[in-house]
């Protein structure tokens, strides 16, 4: 930031000070409301149902019971601690591998000549849009030990060793490269951002390309991996459907599995369940509390006022290495689990005697899409989805830019209260959430339960933190002395946002509109107590498919979402091209 | 159109009406009155919970549209406990969504008998009475458990319950779904403790069983190959037979452990005149003929109007638990289960 305008801005302030003086509690009050309605209400009934017997709208507040049973139950409950410490070293494994796999993709991509890059961006965002619980499935079927695709491959070429995914190694390498995504989207952005003159610096003054990139690079964006690996770790720690596909055959257990069980036993504990999403929140509180320890003090801006072109490393022919490395990852991630899934969903039975068998073409046909569209609910979901995804993306991406902006570029009192309530619902499991949101809001007066609408809400109070997070790192970066630049020139702050914040974070909030459509069209926790007859989404017929043991109609189920998912994201992301492109040089 | 051929048409088209309206009416009147028929049918559509399979409901749905086409059934489908809070708190709200409502946990029906109107059967005297917990609720779906294997890795299929404690099923070659899953599956490994004896656990877990959290998992588990043989509800495992898995079912002559279901029209549906019809169609002789041909059902009628392929009525008991037990063993005789199976629950 330059002398001057430090000096000037006091100046600039003066003629707006009264009206933003008013404005700035009135901001923060209207952002607070809406958060207590979002985020406070739910978890406050959640607090009720985990501190007693009772369920506050079926025996009503009054019945109010308080009992701390529920938490002692959990705390002394020795299979819950097993539960614990094997979701610790699942999603704590898991992070490392995704942290490792999203850093190295993200800087092949962004800061090297590789060739194709652009394929291979889009391609390895594709783990991002199938449901865990098809990723589980998926690899069930490359990696069970007694009939695995690979297991079977393996034994033809005549090779001793044999993959076991049913294990925690499995959960592990199926965490790690399902969620590398989320590390990618978060450093690539900051990579994009990033001032190259910083690099070239250190080049200058005689390091290495290498040196650059760990002394550098790397702790430059150290936000951005920092949020993406926390985020990555707390998802996954939500996740249900990769356990339940692969820790269940082996009798590993991880917290959202046993409160699946919670929720689904005859009768359902989910006061028990709400007391271990609650030790789960406790955890992510922790975690986002040593995340801003770690950040605080320290500047990141590495968005400045100078015009700069994100710069390619020369690789030389070193490229085609890295280009290969990212032809493996694909296969890894992308061809292998597609193609069993594609298997799964022609073949109408997934027995294979040996590898030959693979080939008898007489096992496959159209029959499992055939019933998926006789079937007049895919339709209605397929539409239902889409409007919840599209509502949700909407109205939680403005909500998060609001929310981002306050907390990351004002210094209005409140802000950190905005935050912490921003990040909690991030903890709590999608099942338990799901009930919560059904507490809360089924007994407000209007239309809202049954309609798209509470499911679009739920799905906004959800994925708030995941959006809030992604566009944290696109604001850290940018310059403070931009905004003061256009408030010299005159502008209003709204102005100043317009013109300045909201073009230099479009790729941002781009890809955060884009992430929380995906995971509104994936989530099935909060779907399956909101929706009705007439708003059922996907994600519910797909776990019905699940349910009722049908892996053929389930895979081609998810194909179908996977294209349509894709087909949707292809458009967004070149419409954000086109627009970045038009901004940037217009 | 020319007159003639308009007149051709009419006439036609009357005489079709006559011809095969009549039949259909006549079908409709087997479940209801004429009255009756036509106020159902002005209400036009009733909504449908269930905890069922939505593709098996939705099989139902359309066998009975045949007969009643104009009443249009949305059916809503959750896993059994998330349905149960679901209908609690929809209830409590004054929200209620349900017209009828399809649940296999009798117990925690019994709970919510309150919710549910006063209704029967024309055929009520036609089912046992130790399939009922409460004249509002009825059991428009049996299930009942069946041993199913792979043809393609069984070489001497298991012929009764007592051939899955055989040392040469040893090896996770046995899967299960796991005791404290719900109902269904309690209901099984009462009948084995009860019926096949106090130890029956401890050798069958002596083998090394495989243990999934559903039924679904562990057909899947079954025709995959990942294990060969093992207990199911017989309709999870039917459909696939009849879509030419390599699997097969039997039922074994100590006896089926089933379990009826408990159905029932709310006090607060819609379309109540529907919402009857739906159930007396369901719990007529047609309704479970139909479940027991296409989806792999039993029956709860004490007059079987048929039976499953491979079923013998002279061999073949059905084994309806006591409900009182049902209530009072579950959750110490649960307990045992997971330690002889080392489930950790």
């Amino acid at each position: 930031m330059t002398a001057t305008s430090a000096e000037a801005l006091p100046a600039a302030r003066e003629a707006t000070d009264a009206p933003r003086r008013l404005a700035a509690p009135l901001w923060v009050g209207a952002l607070l409301i809406v958060l207590a309605f979002l985020v406070i209400y739910p978890l406050l009934m959640l607090v009720f149902g985990a501190l007693s017997d009772s369920n506050p709208i079926v025996d009503g507040f009054g019945a109010f019971r308080p009992s701390a049973k529920h938490f002692f139950d959990v705390l002394a409950n020795e299979n819950v601690h097993l539960a614990f410490f094997n979701a610790l070293a699942a999603c704590g494994g898991g992070t490392i591998l995704a942290v490792v796999i999203g850093l190295a993709f993200s800087w092949i991509v962004v800061r090297t000549n590789t060739p194709f890059k652009g394929f291979i961006a889009g391609a390895s965002m594709i783990p991002l849009f199938v449901p865990p619980l098809v990723a589980g499935v998926a690899w069930g079927i490359l990696g069970s030990p007694k009939t695995g695709l690979l297991n079977t491959s393996l034994k033809w070429i005549g090779i001793d060793f044999r993959f076991d995914f049913y294990s925690m190694s499995g959960l592990i390498v199926v965490f790690g490269i399902y969620y590398a995504p989320y590390v990618y989207m978060f450093t690539a952005s900051a990579l994009r951002n990033m001032d190259p003159s910083l690099e070239e610096a250190s080049e200058v003054a005689g390091a290495s390309a290498f040196t650059t990139i760990f002394t550098v690079t790397f702790p430059l964006i150290a936000p951005a991996i920092l949020a993406g690996s926390l985020l990555s770790f707390v998802v996954m720690l939500g996740i249900y459907g990769v356990p339940a596909a692969l820790g269940a055959p082996a009798n590993i257990n991880v917290l959202t599995t046993y409160i699946f069980k919670l929720t689904a036993w005859s009768p359902p504990l989910y006061n028990t369940a709400a007391a271990v999403a609650i030790l789960l929140m406790v955890v992510t509180a922790i975690l986002v509390w040593a995340q801003q320890r770690v950040l605080s003090g320290k500047s990141y801006a590495t968005v400045a006022g100078k015009a700069f072109r994100p710069r390619s490393l020369n690789l030389g022919p070193w490229r085609w290495f890295t280009f290969s490395l990212a032809l493996v990852y694909l296969f890894v991630v992308v061809v292998l689990p597609t193609l069993a899934l594609v298997i799964a969903a022609f073949r109408k039975f997934l027995f294979f005697r040996d590898f030959n068998a693979l080939f008898d073409w007489k096992q496959y046909s159209w029959v499992h899409f055939e019933s998926v569209f006789d079937n007049p609910l895919t339709l209605l979901s397929i539409w239902n989805t889409l409007k919840v995804g599209v509502i949700t993306a909407v109205v939680g991406g403005a909500l998060a830019f609001a929310i981002g902006y306050t907390v990351n570029r004002t210094t209005v009192s409140g802000r950190r209260s905005i935050d912490l309530l921003a990040t909690l619902p991030v903890a709590i499991p999608g099942l338990v959430v799901g009930v919560a949101y059904l507490w809360a809001w089924i007994g407000l007066p209007g239309g809202l339960y049954g309609t798209i609408w509470i499911l679009a809400l739920a799905f906004v109070a959800r994925f708030m933190p995941d959006t809030v997070k992604a566009l944290s790192t696109s604001f850290l970066q940018i310059h403070k002395e931009l905004e003061e630049a256009a408030w010299i020139c005159g502008r209003g702050l709204l102005g100043t946002i317009r013109t300045v914040v909201l073009p230099l974070a479009k790729p941002g909030v781009v890809a955060s509109m884009t992430l929380l459509f995906v995971l509104a069209i994936r989530e099935l926790g909060s779907s399956l107590f909101l929706y009705t007859s007439d708003t059922t989404v996907m994600a519910v017929l797909l776990l019905d498919y699940y349910e009722g043991g049908n892996v053929g109609k389930t895979a081609a189920f998810s194909l179908v979402q996977t294209v349509i998912l894709g087909v949707l994201l292809g458009l967004t992301t070149w419409i954000s091209r086109e627009t970045t492109q038009n901004t940037r040089f217009n | 159109m020319k007159r003639r051929t308009f007149t051709k048409a009419a006439v036609l088209g009357t005489a079709g009406i006559l011809t095969g309206g009549l039949p259909a009416m006549a079908q409709q009147e087997k479940f209801g009155t004429k009255e009756e028929i036509a106020a159902a049918e002005k209400e036009g559509g009733l909504t449908y919970y269930t905890a069922n399979f939505a593709e098996t409901e939705q099989e139902v749905i359309k066998e009975f549209n045949k007969t009643f086409p104009k009443i249009k059934v949305a059916m809503v489908r959750a896993p059994g406990g998330q349905l149960i809070t679901r209908i609690k708190t929809e209830a409590a709200a004054g929200k209620l969504g349900a017209d009828v409502v399809n649940h296999s946990d009798r117990g925690l029906m019994l709970e919510l008998q309150d919710l549910f109107a006063d209704y029967k059967p024309p055929n009520a005297a036609d089912y046992r009475p130790d399939a009922l917990v409460s004249p509002k609720l009825w059991p428009g779906v049996t299930l009942g458990w069946a041993i199913a294997y792979n043809t393609q890795l069984v070489k001497n299929a298991p012929k009764t319950w007592m051939d899955l404690t055989k040392p040469e099923f040893k090896g996770k070659q046995i899967g299960q779904v796991v005791g404290p899953s719900g109902g269904t599956t309690w209901t099984r490994i009462m009948f084995e403790r009860q019926v096949l004896g106090e130890d029956y656990w401890q050798k069958q877990a002596a083998l090394g069983i495989a243990l999934y959290p559903s039924g679904a998992p562990t057909s899947d588990a079954l025709v995959r190959g990942e294990i060969s043989i093992a207990p199911l509800l017989y309709n999870i495992i039917y459909t696939k037979i009849v879509e030419g898995a390599p699997a097969e079912a039997i039922f074994a002559p100590e006896g089926v452990p089933i379990i009826p279901y408990a159905d029932g029209v709310t006090k607060t549906a819609k379309s109540p005149n529907a919402s009857k019809l739906f159930m007396n169609w369901r719990l007529s002789k047609e309704g479970q003929s139909f479940q027991i041909a296409k989806l792999g059902n039993i029956t709860s009628l004490k007059d079987p109007p048929s039976f499953p392929k491979g079923w013998d009525p002279k061999v073949v008991k059905v084994w309806v638990p006591n409900f009182e037990q049902f209530e009072k063993l579950r959750e110490p005789w649960l307990n045992e289960w997971n330690k002889t199976y080392g489930y950790r629950q």
